[in-house]
């Protein structure tokens, strides 16, 4: 029976060789050139969501030139005593290789302000993003999640929330029409910053 | 074979590793709390293997992450249990780490030089939690996606880098596509790959050092082979069972799939991570900023953690650690338990949850019709089905006057807070705003269309309606009424002291007063009649704006075409833009109808000037007395009067008409065309002479179509050519009956100039409509889920403990 090939014993391993500068140089340059490729390659590509350019929505068949949704309800069907009514916004959205025409992105409460006008808020929580609803009972919004609550114009309610609810531009259009600017903000933070 | 062994063993020299694995030295003895690091390798097998055939039957996308998800668990072979097994494996694998890291802690053995070791542990533990984490998603069910959401929410509240990490994450700005396709590689790639890595150091480096009994003494020195191997393999197998129990007596669920527009209150992270959760629901807390809560003290606190080694380098710093771990687990034991409890308490979410459970109930019942799922996804198919629509629209919409069945349609009932003589909120016993059941004011719909609804319209059509008497409207009449009388009392008095000569002075100033006075009354009944019109005006005008904002998109896809170098249909665009300028025109007409009867808002009168000539005074009295009369009062309604004529109820209610009178009815149920009220044909056609001729085998009743003579015998029901109208009975209660009154009720074909109920033309779509009618008219894909049950009981004895009960 042969013995197994002893390594240890291999003069090369036990002395680290003063010559071959050159080749230890080449070594750790060919090994990072072979290593690093893929790796930032792939990092870039992995990047990709911070990096590729968001091409320039041609135009949106639904928006107008301001960049407003109709909503397909008048203001006259907003109850006159204030209280908010829940109304869905359709837009197209473009995931990744997909357009999905029409569909729901999202919805918008709309009330009477004191004023009279016509006030929309995002139904997003500024907080953690679940769904605000609004609580018939104590007239006001509440987030069921962890119980962020606003009053009727948005503002927060206790220290669950980091500010209020996002207010929406509305626009009123020919024969009262409502149209908004269906935009999305950032959660946690204080300040309202569009996303 | 001991030859064959040989020869491998000198290719190899496995026998030397296996001796090396197998005959490891345990001082103090093999013991049952070494078991849990062998235990944590075996679920990570388990989940390796049911991982990767799982694998082999998962598609990360949008639209079909879900759907295989529930093709596994529905249809494939053992599907549900290699599902099952997975799921609970996982959530086996977090409560062993938590006793492994106990053990560890309190037993020393993080101490040195086992330091590093320690580390290499804790990073394995971030690495579980983050397949946990990231498994949790990859169903894209409602459950997975808004929990995920709340996560991805708080790593972008990171100072600094948050913002870009969040995108990093979730392959974009929104959640898509990528979001799947990168949780996917996160965890069926990158987090096993690391675990395996770390794995191997955690292990080579704990057997470089080897066990560090607390009791050397508590037994003899033995091997791992074969007494720990059979502690462990005892405790793995306990572990088993565990899992396999759970999958086959619980089994995974698979909530509704992931619909980002709608809203899910019932988001819960899974029950490991609760604690957190709760922790974000505390004011002291948030107050500080959702960085402080999120990241910040769980930083410090696992930072604490981190330096357990240093710190345990002096008795006193190992009991603080011993101290500190004890005390988190308590922490952390019960803010899990007050999650659930307050949960528990809390009926929003209760409700909240059997929602999402129904709907994941109906969605997998609608996957298994003939047409399958859609190439769209799953989530079209609740999202186009009325059993699921339809109550959500009534509670939005309806539920404000009506009911159904006394809730809201979804099960809720309505509440509100009401104030006390002080101006603040009536508090209940827990020194809360109590909540007061909200009376309805209109019709219960539970029953519409049914025998028992007819039944109650036709022999108790006073009580049929009574609900409409507590609304503002039928009040501020009722009010009305009362002061007409009273004119009218005053009008004649004035009458007979005048008697057949003409009025002295002092005479025609009494008339020209009750005269002032008719005019203030007619100002205010006239303006709301007016006001109804408008809401009729408004409903025809909210269908064609909805036309006209149709042709609008229509048009600008075809110019968006055009400016984007596409070939396009030139006659077709102008053909569009034809229709376009058309519909404006005529809602410009409808509008400016509007806006002239906005102007004769401003002045209602009736009458422009008071008088003292008793005929004109007259004359203005019974004209007002006339549109009183047309207001809808059950009380007072022709209807109502049908029947109070005693002879009439008499003969419906006879038994020698009891046929006759069930024949009427069935008649009235056919006319909805409705298949799941089964109408009998013959005893409707029976049924039908009873309607058109009033004759019942013992006496009769009114000619039905004497008043409602709108009714055809065949086609369409018709506008109706007076002011006001007898309900066209029609085709009554059909899902195109319905969709025609919800949308314009003050049509002259339903209530004309009585009406009371709004336009929903304006505010509701076609898609909304057609999805509300088809539920009330029970026209959906058939289901074995339950109604809600009944809260009609619950409102009356609600109803009673309001403050202002009669």
């Amino acid at each position: 029976m042969t013995d197994p090939t002893d390594a240890s014993a291999d003069p090369q391993t036990s002395d680290i060789p003063r010559r071959g500068f050159v080749t230890r140089a080449l070594a750790g340059l060919v090994g990072a050139v072979a290593g690093l490729v893929p790796l930032v390659t792939g990092a870039a590509f992995f990047l990709d969501p911070l990096l590729r350019k968001k091409s320039a929505a041609g135009g949106n068949a639904r928006k107008d030139s301001e960049g407003y949704i109709n909503l397909r309800v008048t203001a006259d069907a907003l109850p006159s005593d204030g209280s908010p009514q829940l109304f869905k916004v359709y837009d197209d959205v473009v995931d990744a290789w997909n357009k999905f025409p029409n569909v729901e992105v999202g919805s918008v409460w709309l009330r009477r302000n004191d004023q009279g006008e016509v006030a929309a808020f995002s139904s997003i929580c500024p907080h953690l993003g679940c769904a605000v609803d609004y609580r018939q009972s104590d007239r006001d919004f509440y987030c069921p999640c962890h119980t962020s609550a606003f009053d009727l114009d948005g503002d927060k309610k206790n220290e669950i929330p980091p500010r209020g609810m996002d207010a929406l531009d509305v626009k009123v259009k020919d024969g009262n029409g409502i149209w908004i600017k269906y935009e999305k903000f950032r959660a946690t933070i204080p300040e309202k910053v569009v996303i | 074979m001991k030859r064959l062994l040989s020869w491998l063993d000198h290719r190899t020299g496995f026998k030397n590793l296996l001796h090396e694995a197998l005959y490891e030295r345990v001082p103090g003895g093999a013991r049952w709390r070494y078991v849990w690091g062998s235990t944590l390798v075996f679920t990570f097998v388990v989940q390796m293997i049911t991982g990767i055939f799982l694998w082999m039957a998962y598609s990360p996308s949008a639209q079909t992450a879900w759907e295989s998800v529930y093709f596994i668990q529905e249809h494939m072979t053992l599907g549900w249990l290699v599902r099952g097994m997975h799921h609970f494996a996982a959530q086996a694998m977090v409560v062993l780490l938590a006793f492994h890291l106990i053990q560890v802690i309190i037993d020393g053995a993080y101490r040195a030089p086992r330091e590093v070791n320690f580390w290499l542990g804790l990073i394995l533990m971030q690495i579980v939690l983050g397949l946990s984490l990231t498994g949790y998603l990859l169903p894209w069910d409602q459950k997975g996606y808004y929990a995920t959401q709340v996560a991805t929410k708080i790593l972008g509240a990171t100072p600094l880098v948050g913002q870009q990490l969040q995108t990093l994450v979730q392959g974009g700005p929104e959640y898509g596509h990528h979001t799947l396709t990168r949780f996917f590689a996160m965890h069926t790639g990158i987090l096993p790959g690391l675990l395996v890595f770390f794995l191997v150091l955690h292990l080579a480096v704990f057997r470089r050092h080897g066990i560090h009994p607390k009791k050397l003494d508590h037994a003899p020195t033995t091997t791992f082979f074969p007494d720990q191997v059979l502690k462990d393999g005892v405790a793995c197998l306990a572990v088993l069972a565990v899992v396999m129990l759970l999958a086959i007596f619980k089994g995974a669920d698979l909530g509704a799939p992931a619909n980002p527009a709608e809203a899910y209150s019932a988001a819960r992270p899974e029950w490991y991570f609760l604690f957190l959760f709760q922790f974000l629901r505390f004011e002291e807390v948030e107050h500080y900023g959702l960085a402080f809560g999120a990241i910040y003290v769980p930083g410090l606190l696992m930072l604490i953690v981190v330096l357990m080694p240093i710190v345990g380098r002096w008795k006193a710093g190992h009991r603080f650690n011993v101290a500190f771990t004890w005390l988190m687990a308590i922490a952390i034991i019960g803010l899990t338990t007050l999650s659930f409890v307050t949960d528990a308490r809390d009926e929003g979410f209760t409700l909240a949850v059997e929602e999402a459970e129904r709907d994941a109930k109906r969605v997998k019942e609608l996957a298994e019709g003939p047409n399958r799922i859609p190439v769209e996804g799953a989530a079209s198919l609740l999202k186009t089905d009325p059993f699921t629509q339809g109550p959500r629209l009534f509670a939005k919409h309806c539920a404000s006057c009506h009911r159904y069945n006394g809730h809201d349609g979804t099960g809720r009932m309505v509440y509100e807070q009401l104030k006390g003589k002080d101006g603040n909120p009536i508090e209940g016993d827990d020194g809360k705003p109590q909540q007061f059941v909200v009376r309805p004011t209109a019709v219960d719909l539970g029953n519409l269309g049914s025998r028992d609804w007819f039944r109650s319209l036709l022999l108790d059509y006073k009580r049929h309606f009574a609900e409409v008497k507590h609304s503002t409207w039928y009040r501020s009449n009722a009010a009305a009424r009362e002061q007409h009388a009273k004119i009218a009392e005053r009008l004649k008095k004035a009458k007979t002291a005048v008697g057949k000569g003409k009025p002295d002075p002092r005479q025609t100033g009494e008339l020209r007063a009750i005269s002032a006075s008719l005019i203030e009354l007619s100002k205010r009944i006239r303006g709301d009649a007016l006001g109804q019109r408008l809401n009729r005006l408004q409903g025809d005008r909210g269908q064609l704006a909805k036309e006209l904002a149709d042709a609008e998109v229509a048009r600008n896809s075809l110019q968006q075409q055009l400016s984007a170098d596409v070939e396009v249909d030139q006659s077709l665009l102008k053909s569009l833009a034809n229709k376009l300028a058309e519909k404006k025109k005529t809602l410009a007409a409808k509008d400016a109808e509007i806006k002239a009867l906005r102007n004769e808002m401003q002045s209602p009168d009736l009458f422009k000037t008071s008088s003292g000539d008793p005929a004109v005074v007259d004359r203005q009295n019974s004209r007002i007395g006339e549109w009183l009369a047309m207001l809808f009062d059950p009380e007072a309604s022709e209807m109502a009067a049908w029947y109070d004529d005693e002879e009439a109820l008499k003969s419906l209610n006879s038994d020698k008409n009891k046929a006759d009178f069930e024949n009427l009815i069935e008649f009235l149920v056919a006319e909805s065309g409705r298949d799941d009220l089964s109408a009998d044909k013959a005893k409707a056609a029976k049924g039908k002479t009873v309607f058109k001729s009033g004759k019942l085998t013992a006496g009769s009743v009114g000619i039905c179509t004497d008043c409602h003579d709108s009714w055809k015998e065949t086609g369409d029901f018709t506008p109706s050519s007076r002011d006001f109208s007898y309900p066209d009975v029609t085709r009554v209660y059909s899902a195109k009956w319905l969709k025609s009154f919800i949308s314009n009720p003050a049509r002259t074909q339903f209530y004309g100039v009585k009406n009371r109920m709004p336009a929903y033309a304006d505010r509701l779509s076609d898609r909304e409509l057609d999805l509300l009618v088809r539920w009330l008219v029970r026209d959906y894909f058939p289901t074995r889920i339950p109604d809600h049950e009944s809260k009609l009981d619950a409102l009356q004895e609600g109803l009673k403990e309001r403050p202002d009960a009669p």
